[in-house]
């Protein structure tokens, strides 16, 4: 067997060693500048944390406009914050990064400018995650490992923003900034942060992180120093130096391929199959029918003016989840005994077990108590959604 | 507005519509149901429910 010893500059060295088989073997190293993953790399497996950050899932819809109020609007997992900074549209945008695979980014623009921030004026999206998720961190310990977070971004809007990192769980933040440099241009950035060896992440299904991307903030959030690494929350320092992305209704910010992972490196974005995205994001938001005709799932008349519907979430649900849903006159159709009855109460949640539920309405419903059928979709309009979102 | 709803079977309060419009939140109420937290502070707020319809 034969090997070569490159020894460090000060103490150290690094072996590399010829297969003790017979033949040649080629190690061809990457052209670029950059890191080889090893049995010790950390991060590998599902690497990325984020959820969705290719922002190609959009289960409740592509484009909300007139936004005033927090909330989750369109792509899965991100959510909308905002405390009187304007009016904002929030969209799934298919401008993305030459040549990096993407092919969606989100994009939020201001329709109603707010040039002059009060002190408790702000607004950012972030995406909230769950401390099971987060265990490998092993934060709280003298082993806790360092994230990167690296993104794709664009706006009109240059001058320098900041992504915080919130937990839930100590009640600690961490801030960087990054900097935009060039108008209406796609950049690339990485952002490290150091582990926190003293507080952890519960181990549960609760919410631990936010991961905080700030759009605005008033003097409340920003007039101390920027505080850049894990440390007890100083309101003024979480957001220090944010440009004010709400200052005219030109403004626009565009982001894609969030992935955050740990170590201090930032690998290439995990692109992971569509199913198992959308598996992901089901976890916290499952939209089980929407538009006319679509299934629901079997259903019976329970009494003659109740319906039983049972159905069952492609994936675990993070909590027992609230049912989202629109009635009107014949919202719904259940189709039984040769005939359909039109339904048009709303539906409630019973028996949650995981995955399963049963879902029951006892308004808007004239039948036979013990007929069963099909329930579906019979309006345009007309959607249900179980929703878990931290 | 936040109403509150009866199980169909044992007429027990068990969860609370969140209405507006023709959209309605069927909350249940269960700790760490991020809909149902927020109803919590609401009523901390010192606000109240509709009544469940009878």
């Amino acid at each position: 067997m034969s090997s070569i010893v490159i020894q460090g500059d000060t103490s150290g060295s690094i072996t590399v060693e010829a297969p003790s088989v017979a033949g040649t073997h080629t190690l061809t190293l990457p052209k670029a500048t950059g890191n080889i993953a090893t049995d010790a790399t950390v991060g590998l497996g599902t690497k990325n944390l984020i959820i969705n950050g290719d922002m190609r899932i959009a289960q409740r819809g592509t484009s909300v406009s007139g936004l005033t109020t927090g909330g989750y609007y369109t792509v899965d997992r991100w959510k909308f914050n905002i405390t009187t900074a304007g009016t904002w549209t929030m969209e799934q945008d298919t401008d993305v990064p030459t040549g990096q695979g993407f092919a969606n980014s989100m994009k939020m623009s201001c329709t109603t400018a707010d040039a002059s921030l009060a002190a408790g004026d702000r607004v950012w999206f972030d995406q909230r995650v769950e401390g099971y998720n987060l265990q490998q961190l092993a934060y709280g310990t003298a082993s806790a490992k360092s994230i990167t977070v690296s993104f794709w971004v664009k706006s009109n809007k240059t001058g320098t923003y900041i992504l915080e990192f919130y937990s839930d769980d100590s009640n600690k933040t961490a801030s960087k900034s990054y900097t935009i440099s060039s108008a209406n241009t796609w950049e690339k950035k990485t952002i490290i942060l150091a582990s926190d060896t003293v507080s952890g992440f519960n181990n549960d299904n609760g919410l631990s992180l936010y991961v905080w991307f700030w759009l605005a903030a008033g003097s409340t959030y920003s007039s101390g120093t920027l505080n850049t690494s894990w440390a007890a929350n100083v309101t003024a320092n979480r957001a220090v130096g944010q440009t004010n992305l709400a200052d005219s209704t030109s403004n626009y910010i565009n982001i894609t391929g969030v992935q955050l992972e740990l170590g201090e490196n930032a690998t290439p974005f995990e692109n992971r199959m569509y199913s198992q995205e959308l598996a992901m994001c089901q976890r916290y938001y499952w939209k089980i029918a929407e538009g006319s005709g679509q299934m629901l799932g079997l259903a019976s008349y329970y009494t003659s003016g109740g319906v039983l519907l049972y159905v069952q979430s492609p994936s675990p649900m993070r909590n027992t989840p609230t049912v989202d849903q629109v009635n009107g006159t014949d919202y719904y159709g259940f189709e039984r005994n040769g005939a359909v009855d039109g339904l048009g109460g709303s539906f409630a949640l019973y028996r949650f077990n995981g995955v399963g539920c049963q879902l029951y309405t006892t308004s808007g419903a004239s039948g036979t108590a013990g007929q069963s059928g099909v329930l579906w979709t019979n309006n345009a309009a007309s959607y249900i959604a179980l929703t878990a979102e931290l | 507005m936040y109403k509150l709803v009866k199980h169909y079977s044992t007429n027990e309060i068990h969860c609370v519509n969140k209405i507006t419009g023709n959209r309605v939140l069927s909350i249940p109420m269960v700790d760490g149901n991020s809909d149902y937290e927020e109803y919590k502070e609401w009523v901390a707020e010192g606000n109240e429910p509709e009544p469940a319809d009878e």
